[in-house]
């Protein structure tokens, strides 16, 4: 049917299985919206936002028409400033979102524009533009723009300042809905297509996105490592995993792309898995606030299991899927840092490291965010309100999710692979090849082996409760109870690292607020000049016109 | 030839309902002011569009008509060909939705009658300005318009009104005796004062130094009127200072009839355009975009800030036109007819704000979404409109003016009118988070939605901006076609309105 519609749409190998992802998320957070925003205000509202989000971004996705996309992208734009508008108090991080995802849609029109004139036609699969060459300008101009609306949809830096506030002041499902899964299959693809399809790369265009993807990693990551507050760590990981995507995609190699595409998936279901869980953390307890928080693994089991699996997930943990994407995109760098040029090589092994490091950083994040939530002692204000498991609309989501965590992992060659990501792109040969079935048989035979070691000393832990003592007095455990961010503050006061958070928390980093200043400034100059004084106004009048005949008449 | 004789009723109409109205108005009572006022404004619209259609059925390019039957050049004449015909349902459309909000907005005001005179009169003005073939004539309208309007700027009476009218004047007045200096020099060139004879003469009669030198007195003096950078000055001043309804009015299309509309005329079918005046053209056009812009989002007036944005969209207008490319000038005149829409609907918000919360400040606003939802929606409409977020139309009339940069090769110019985009959406998402967003104040708790009529018009507004990118469908495309064409015809105007005038 959809064939009838060609030249406007096109399905093909590439936006097939991210039309069907976005689809999915669709249907997962309107079922976890049921219950969680329940009697909120406006909710005829919220839902039609939401039904043409997903209306919009199939569009967007399945297009084959610039013009067309362009136009269904930035209405994107506007659906999600409105839905981030659900939560009255989110005015001010509502107003920086649209300022930074639309103005950069502005950017993607005129490298529309810069296609249009080069290449003669706004059809998609007509277009193949050598970033070298004749016109090599305006085409790194033109592929530049449109990447940086990708970069801004998606989150990678310097475009990703609204994110992180997004996450923790918007509703969750919209979270989850758009920042967390929606925005990056779009963003995603876009990058690619463009990468793949309209554009032909070159060597230094690539080590550009190779080197904002390592960036992107190791910067948001960094960040996320020292928050207290869920949503917000959460939302520094949405970013810091753009990176790896678009690492991928910028190693150029098929293997790498292919990473960056699966990982873009695998992400999407992670981090909207993620952040419903916090909602469900914010449903029982109404914080999510890390130091407020612990001890919730036993009152809401389902919830904590599916954290636990989305965290290994993103960590890049096996056999979970977000390890085979990672791998794939590191396999991609380990076959560029063995080409040729000196450049290429010593940007893809510094990306390399980058990237492992960044998901060490990722785990010890995630670390600190499970013990503080769900293991360690429950705080005494939460013990009060008596927590109990989710409603099940609100936990399915979260388990479907993490299945296909595990499932993608375990299955990850004869599932997504198979039939998602491989046929997308050509000539995808791996180095090495990763059984993650017979990984999986050792892993858990490893796991089931402990346990029965660990039984065979009774089925009691060998654990002894005593009460600690410093200087001969004991110690009340609860008033001086350990909480999972206090430990991580010490690499906020890591020398070096002080300075440089300090920084970035005043906005420093932040291109939005630079922008602003910027611009706030030449008004001012401007504001100065008019002075509202007449013979002022009158003098520039008459300058104008003099100018004007000096240029007209000769 | 029976069609022609609806052209002149575009003046007559408002002329009569300005007399009407401030010689018996004040004696009867208020609801003739009224019907005299939404009868006239509903017949101008229904005229306009019926002169769209009249241009379209017949298939003809242009209706000539000649003011008391003398032939041309002798006679005055009136020409309704396709730009006409777009101004005026511009015009008329905008002025017909400002006229319903006026009947509730101007309670706010003493002297109903004044205000519906002056607002005629200055109807007049634009008007006769479209439809009129004659170069003086074109003077006249264009003074009856600015002279009506420095008074109703003034209306308000207070210190800062009179200041700014003042302003106006001393500068509005500068620019028309420019323009008359520049009718004059024509004149003595060509020896007549009706367009189509002038530009027929001009092209016969070649001359090193008169057109140049008139363009550039033009150039000023139109160029004052449309508030292009530099000549802008006074429009921050005037447009804040006038009742709501009217800044509605002078930002949403009067501006565009006496500095846009007159200038394109005079100097596409006319005087003819060089290339050094087009590159001119496109030089201001960017220039105000972007300096007006930069102003704009510092601004914490809530109508002045809608006033230096009036200045900037003018320029993309101007940038459009200027390009002489028929992509370009279909994006300039796009934009135009958009602009009017959601420029009036922009004011029109900011005159119900005033309305139920008495004030202009964007720092004493807040929270007034949940007390004003509508007039909070139409504005988002029109701040997406103005920012050019699809799909609204103010994004079509964008594309196609910088896919016209791009496809001339100004790399340049389409930078800047990105950049004037994304800084327009930044200071529209500034109106809407300061102005309907957030908590509402304590004082404001006993705040109401504005009455029927003012909603009426912000919703019929806000429906076109929704619907205007539909103006592009093939079906609907001629509106726009038609007026692009005139433009690119240039001195061939001279031909048509001489061939159809018989003679």
């Amino acid at each position: 049917m959809i064939d009838s519609l060609y030249p406007l749409f096109k399905v093909d190998t590439l936006n097939g299985f991210v039309a069907l992802a976005a689809g999915l998320f669709t249907v997962l957070t309107v079922i976890f919206s049921l219950r969680f925003m329940k009697g909120k205000p406006g909710l005829t509202r919220y839902y039609t936002y939401i039904i043409m989000t997903a209306v919009a971004s199939a569009a967007a996705v399945l297009s084959n028409n610039l013009i067309l996309l362009l136009a269904c992208w930035g209405f994107l734009g506007l659906t999600l400033y409105l839905l981030i508008l659900t939560n009255n108090d989110a005015g001010l991080i509502a107003k920086k979102t649209f300022i930074i995802v639309g103005g950069s849609d502005a950017l993607m029109l005129l490298g529309i524009g810069i296609i249009y004139y080069l290449s003669g036609t706004v059809q998609m699969d007509e277009i193949s533009i050598p970033l070298t060459g004749g016109s090599q300008l305006l085409a790194v101009v033109a592929y530049v723009s449109i990447a940086i609306a990708c970069f801004a949809k998606a989150g990678a830096m310097p475009f990703h300042s609204w994110i992180p506030d997004c996450a923790k002041l918007a509703p969750v499902p919209v979270v989850a809905f758009l920042p967390a899964s929606l925005d990056k299959l779009l963003g995603i693809y876009l990058l690619a297509r463009i990468s793949l399809n309209l554009f032909v790369m070159s060597e230094a265009m690539n080590i550009f996105l190779m080197l904002i993807g390592a960036i992107t990693i190791i910067a948001a990551v960094m960040m996320a490592l020292i928050q207290h507050n869920m949503k917000k760590l959460l939302g520094y990981h949405a970013v810091s995993q753009v990176g790896y995507m678009v690492l991928g995609i910028g190693t150029g190699t098929p293997i790498g792309i292919a990473g960056g595409l699966f990982h873009m998936l695998n992400n999407a279901v992670y981090k909207s898995c993620l952040f419903l869980t916090s909602g469900n953390v914010e449903y029982r307890t109404e914080t999510t606030e890390l130091d407020e928080l612990g001890g919730l693994s036993r009152a809401m089991p389902l919830t904590y299991f599916a954290c636990l699996i989305a965290s290994l997930s993103i960590s890049g943990i096996p056999p979970f899927n977000g390890f085979v994407s990672k791998w794939m995109v590191y396999q991609g760098l380990i076959e560029q840092a063995g080409s040729s040029g000196f450049v290429i090589r010593f940007t893809a092994v510094f990306c390399l490291v980058a990237a492992m490091f960044g998901s060490g950083l990722t785990l010890a994040s995630f670390m600190k965010l499970i013990h503080a939530t769900y293991l360690s002692r429950q705080p005494d204000a939460l013990k009060a309100r008596k927590i109990s498991e989710v409603p099940w609309t609100m936990w399915l989501p979260c388990l479907v999710l993490a299945l296909i965590c595990i499932v993608f992992g375990v299955f990850a060659n004869q599932l997504p692979l198979k039939y998602f990501i491989l046929p997308a792109v050509e000539g995808v040969s791996f180095i090495g090849s990763w059984y993650s079935g017979l990984a999986t048989l050792l892993i858990v035979i490893g796991l089931i082996l402990g346990i029965f070691a660990f039984r065979l000393k009774g089925l009691k832990p060998l654990v002894r409760v005593d009460s600690a003592c410093v200087g001969g007095e004991e110690l009340d455990l609860a008033a001086s109870r350990v909480t999972g961010t206090e430990f991580y503050n010490t690499i906020r006061d890591l020398g070096p690292l002080k300075r440089i958070y300090a920084k970035a928390e005043a906005g420093i980093f932040d291109i939005y607020e630079q922008g602003k200043a910027a611009v706030f400034s030449v008004g001012k100059f401007l504001q100065y000049l008019h002075n509202g004084i007449l013979p002022t106004y009158l003098v520039w009048t008459l300058l104008g016109m003099i100018l004007l005949f000096f240029i007209l008449v000769r | 030839m029976q069609n022609a004789n609806i052209i002149p009723l575009f003046v007559i109409i408002p002329l009569a309902a300005a007399f009407l109205i401030s010689l018996i108005g004040r004696y009867v009572s208020l609801r003739f002011t009224n019907a005299i006022s939404g009868l006239a404004c509903f017949m101008l619209l229904g005229f306009s569009l019926y002169s769209v259609y009249v241009l379209q059925a017949q298939g003809i390019p242009a209706l000539v008509y000649k003011v008391g039957g003398w032939a041309i050049p002798f006679g005055i004449c009136m020409v309704l060909d396709g730009l006409t015909a777009f101004m005026l349902v511009t015009v008329n459309l905008v002025a017909f939705f400002v006229s319903i909000y006026s009947l509730s907005y101007m309670d706010k005001y003493t002297d109903r009658p004044k205000f519906f005179t002056l607002f005629f009169l200055m109807l007049t003005g634009m008007n006769g300005l479209i439809v009129t073939g004659d170069l003086f004539n074109l003077f006249v309208f264009l003074e009856i318009a600015s002279i009506a309007s420095y008074a109703l700027v003034a209306f308000g009476t207070e210190a800062e009104e009179l200041e700014a009218s003042f302003k106006y004047a001393i500068m509005g007045s500068v620019a028309s005796s420019f323009i008359f200096i520049g009718i004059a020099f024509l004149y003595g060139f060509t020896s007549t004062l009706n367009m189509a004879d002038m530009a027929q003469v001009l092209n016969s009669k070649p001359n090193l130094w008169v057109v140049p030198f008139v363009t550039v007195l033009f150039l000023m003096g139109f160029g004052l009127k449309a508030a292009i950078v530099p000549f802008h000055a006074w429009l921050p001043d005037a447009h804040p200072s006038a009742p709501a309804s009217i800044s509605a009015m002078l930002s949403g299309v009067l501006i565009k009839t006496l500095g846009v509309y007159a200038m394109v005329r005079v100097f596409f079918n006319v005087l003819g355009v060089s290339q050094a005046v087009l590159s001119m053209l496109m030089f201001l056009g960017a220039l105000s975009m972007l300096v007006a812009v930069f102003l704009a989002v510092s601004q914490w007036d809530l109508k002045r800030l809608l006033a230096y944005h009036s200045i900037s969209q003018i320029g993309y207008v101007i940038l459009g036109i200027g390009l002489g490319t028929p992509l370009g000038i279909l994006g300039g005149l796009f934009h135009l007819f958009n602009h009017s829409v959601f420029k009036s609907l922009l004011f029109l918000n900011s005159g119900s704000i005033d309305y139920a919360v008495g004030t202009r400040d964007l720092n004493e606003m807040g929270g007034l979404k949940e007390k004003m939802p509508l007039t909070s929606s139409t504005n988002l409409v029109a701040s997406m409109s103005i920012a050019g977020i699809p799909p609204f139309n103010g994004f079509f009339s964008k594309l196609i003016i910088i896919f016209a940069c791009l496809q001339k090769g100004y790399l340049g110019y389409a930078v800047a009118a990105v950049i004037g985009s994304l800084l327009t959406l930044a200071s529209f998402m500034k109106v809407q988070k300061y102005a309907f967003l957030g908590t509402l104040k304590e004082k404001y708790s006993q705040i109401k939605e504005v009455p029927l009529a003012m909603q009426f018009s912000m919703i019929c507004l806000a429906i076109i901006c929704i619907l205007g990118g539909l103006l592009l469908l093939p079906a609907l495309k001629f509106f726009l076609n038609d007026a692009v064409n005139v433009l690119l015809e240039g001195r061939e105007y001279a031909r048509v309105v001489m061939g159809l005038s018989g003679r």
